[in-house]
């Protein structure tokens, strides 16, 4: 019995037109199977201009964002403005499932008057739309970027670090870094082009999405927004740990070879009784269990917490992280070190699991990890990625061909 | 007559059995339930079984009564011992669910559920790995009594591989998968990590990505799923570029703060306004940007220097940048220096906070982001809606129950009798022998 999803929605085609905030939208539908038709301007997808680059050097075909983010799709270099393109669009959007139009909203809202006949000749035509405040609204016209959608959003109001001894913040709210407003966005526009697959499946019709980047942003800061409408009360931000209405008693523990570990011990019976037993693995002495210490809690609530805190210092100071990690886990303790990302590429649990893939790239003649899927069926990742992303055009002529087109319709006429 | 398909949810006919708890399980099943899915929230009302939100601040204030609600005010909340259904946060992740009480300790309780499962089309959890097991219940039990069920189980660091055993709360897996370190100051601060479990959020997202693919193929071939899913992966995906520029240059990683290293970007970060803890977002893109900005700060001497004239060379000193900067916008009140900003054509945005997005933000006004919904104990409440408007099956988060969360057991009646045959006589029996 098959319980995989590997290339469940193999048959659908998206094609996806915009710039770099719809790139991972369409690239978590590419790792379920779906054929994703990138539609790239001739001077190539904005997202080719962000780097880092491979190279060092700005190049289109060395962008290690554009290569992250474009896995699986094909590209199709067609200028929408060109009369020529008229044929193409036509005819790819007639056996298309989904349109995907990401960017600014004037330039998407532009593209959506082409997008309407198409849809209009094809009713199970699923368009989705990705911008920043989304089609109407007073702030739809607003120009932002990942950092000014997270500040609007309120992540960042929710990020950073403690305030300094005078209770003021001498610190900035932070971002954190890597294109989460459009990770977020992503993921949402994803359920919902999803649902309405699913819609089509019962009715046979497709429909317009209307996806909002400042919208998924908001509904992604936890306890913020209940705790104000609730309690009237806004949290503040503290270092590495849960914004809150209060600056909470928690630091970070370090080990023995210098690494920041998160070690908490929540106020689980379960999770007091673990601590204890890594306390004595560890050799140091403490009263953790002992009369004295439940009349500590008694007594003073705040003391015994300092004073296990303390205790959490030490043992983690004991041992190096790796360590801490491999003996709190079995225990039942959540702790871990933090880590550098690229230290999970050769780990023995990751590697088990299959959460990457190698691709090999040509352009720097050797092979990348990337990681590729969220879960397995016990036995293979449900998501999979196995192509590169594609450099500028280099699916053109098969496209062309496949829809009865001349491969060489869209080529300069010095090339013809 | 009206349109047939403005009636017909995205998810019409499809019943989820959820067991999950906390956040990141309920928040894929959430979505699920915007969509029309009838989710039926398992849960059991012993304290050491019951949803840690269910008893976790926020509370509702201690005044909300079932016919009022936001209308009779905001408090602090105490929350009431023994009492479980004032937990405000609880009640902003699980509106439109159904909600019973299942003894799962309990043989008949076990029987009971493998009858619900028989007719669902999918099943949730995300208890520690391995329980589930020791019930027997997990997927090859389940799969024998519903060939077809989609099990969708979260874990932190999931059932398969070597750490099957390991435990993760949101925090847990952020540090491990590298994107508490990404965020934050560059050495020697320490990482600022995320105010909250980011990695609650989108495995709840990706939770409901990976139902919705399951629930269309199971629709068009009758095969189901088995999705053993985790936080540490879902951050892996997360982490951007730092793996690929890793690879290219055998560099660590570093943080960057509110900068960006990738594009020719500057002024670019988070800088202090006028009043207390006030912040606006300010992106630089292009020297054209750049030169509005210098025009709409007076042109001071400091900004019309050669060297601030090209992004490189904005970039060489970006401190010494962003403390003439903050020199002006410190004396600007933050919404009037956007609107200025953004009417020059430059990204800037405020650094909302709760309050702001609540009370202020005239774009979710217009958009009807917040979602009036009632809870049959602490009244009428806004909830947080969906981020995107769909033309033919809006998504609606207060689901098929038109409803909040639930209260624990409020539903005991109508999905076993209504939804599930069992006689009043047979409920009454459950509720005797403490299975229900």
């Amino acid at each position: 019995m098959e319980t995989n999803l590997r290339d469940a929605l193999s048959g659908l085609t998206v094609l996806e037109i915009g710039d770099q905030s719809g790139d991972y939208t369409a690239l978590l539908l590419a790792g379920l199977g779906a054929d994703v038709i990138k539609i790239e301007p001739s001077d190539g997808s904005p997202s080719r201009q962000i780097g880092p680059y491979a190279s060092g050097q700005p190049d289109p075909e060395q962008s290690l964002f554009f290569w992250r983010y474009n896995l699986n799709k094909r590209s199709l270099a067609l200028d929408l403005d060109s009369p020529s393109a008229t044929p193409v669009l036509d005819r790819l959007a007639a056996k298309a499932d989904i349109v995907l139009l990401s960017g600014e909203f004037s330039t998407v809202d532009r593209g959506l008057a082409r997008v309407r006949q198409l849809a209009a000749a094809n009713p199970r035509l699923i368009v989705c739309t990705l911008t920043p405040f989304g089609l109407t609204g007073p702030h739809r016209h607003l120009k932002m970027t990942d950092l000014t959608q997270m500040a609007m959003g309120g992540i960042m109001a929710v990020c950073g670090y403690d305030p300094a001894a005078d209770g003021k913040w001498d610190t900035p709210p932070i971002a954190p870094a890597m294109w989460h407003s459009y990770h977020i966005a992503g993921e949402y526009a994803s359920v919902a082009i999803l649902a309405a697959i699913n819609f089509r499946d019962l009715t046979g019709t497709g429909q317009f999405i209307d996806v909002s980047i400042h919208e998924a942003v908001n509904t992604c800061t936890e306890i913020a927004i209940p705790t104000y409408i609730y309690n009237g009360l806004v949290v503040k931000r503290q270092t590495a740990r849960h914004a809150a209405i209060d600056v909470t008693l928690f630091r970070l523990s370090v080990s023995q070879d210098g690494a920041d570990v998160l070690a908490i011990v929540s106020p689980f019976e379960r999770e007091e009784i673990a601590f204890k037993q890594l306390a004595d693995q560890s050799g140091i002495p403490h009263i953790l269990g002992t009369p004295e210490y439940a009349q500590l809690e008694k007594d003073d609530r705040r003391a015994a917490l300092t004073y296990r805190n303390d205790l959490i210092e030490q043992v983690v100071a004991s041992m190096p992280a790796d360590e801490v990690f491999h003996r709190a886990q079995p225990l039942g303790l959540a702790w871990s070190p933090i880590r550098r990302p690229e230290e999970n590429l050769a780990n023995e649990h990751f590697a088990a699991r299959g959460s990457f893939t190698t691709i090999n790239h040509p352009e720097i003649g050797r092979d990348l990890s990337y990681p590729q899927t969220v879960a397995t069926n016990g036995r293979q990742p449900h998501m999979r990625y196995a192509r590169r992303a594609p450099h500028l055009g280099e699916h053109t002529a098969e496209i062309l061909t496949s829809l009865g087109l001349d491969s060489s319709m869209l080529a300069a006429p010095s090339e013809r | 007559m009206p349109d047939q398909s403005s009636k017909t949810s995205a998810l019409d006919g499809v019943r989820i059995i959820d067991l999950t708890w906390l956040q990141v399980g309920p928040q894929a099943t959430r979505l699920l339930a915007s969509f029309g899915a009838e989710v039926i929230r398992i849960e059991w009302r012993k304290r050491a079984a019951v949803d840690f939100l269910r008893y976790m601040e926020p509370f509702a204030p201690d005044h909300a009564t079932p016919d009022g609600g936001r209308s009779q005010g905001a408090a602090r909340g105490r929350g009431v011992r023994g009492d479980f259904d004032r937990g405000a946060y609880y009640n902003n992740t699980n509106p439109g669910k159904y909600g019973v009480t299942l003894n799962l300790n309990h043989p008949k309780g076990r029987e009971l559920l493998k009858r619900m499962v028989r007719d669902a089309n999918a099943i949730c959890e995300n208890f520690s790995p391995g329980q589930m097991e020791k019930w027997g219940l997990g997927h090859d039990e389940l799969s024998k009594v519903n060939p077809r069920i989609i099990y969708l189980r979260t874990t932190g660091f999931g059932k398969a591989g070597t750490y099957n055993n390991y435990v993760s709360y949101g925090p847990t897996a952020q540090a491990f998968s590298g994107l508490t370190f990404l965020s934050g100051l560059p050495a020697p601060h320490p990482p600022a990590g995320w105010g909250y479990s980011y990695l609650d959020h989108s495995p709840g997202y990706f939770g409901a990505i990976l139902l919705m693919t399951a629930l269309h193929r199971q629709r068009q071939t009758g095969l189901g799923a088995y999705i053993d899913m985790t936080q540490t992966e879902t951050g892996l995906m997360l982490t951007g570029t730092s793996l690929l520029e890793h690879q290219i240059t055998g560099q660590p990683t570093a943080r960057y703060g509110n900068r960006m290293p990738y594009l020719d970007w500057a002024p670019h970060g988070a800088y202090r306004c006028l009043g207390d803890d006030n912040w606006i977002a300010i992106s630089v893109q292009s020297d054209e940007q750049w030169h509005s900005l210098v025009d709409e700060i007076g042109s001071p001497v400091w900004a019309t220097d050669s060297r601030y004239a090209t992004a490189a060379a904005r970039k060489a000193d970006q401190d010494e940048l962003d403390r003439n900067l903050t020199a002006f916008t410190a004396t600007q009140e933050r919404y009037a220096l956007m609107d200025r900003l953004q009417s020059r054509g430059i990204p800037a945005g405020v650094v909302q906070k709760s309050s702001d997005r609540f009370d202020r933000d005239p774009q979710l006004k217009e958009r009807g982001y917040f979602v009036d919904l009632p809870h049959s104990t602490i009244g009428t409440w806004p909830v947080e809606g969906f981020p995107a408007k769909l033309s033919a099956s809006p998504a609606d988060v207060g689901g098929r129950t038109g409803r909040a969360a639930p209260k624990l057991g409020e539903d005991n009646d109508f999905v076993y009798r209504d939804i599930f045959g069992l006689t009043s006589d047979e409920l009454a029996q459950l509720r005797e022998e403490d299975v229900i």
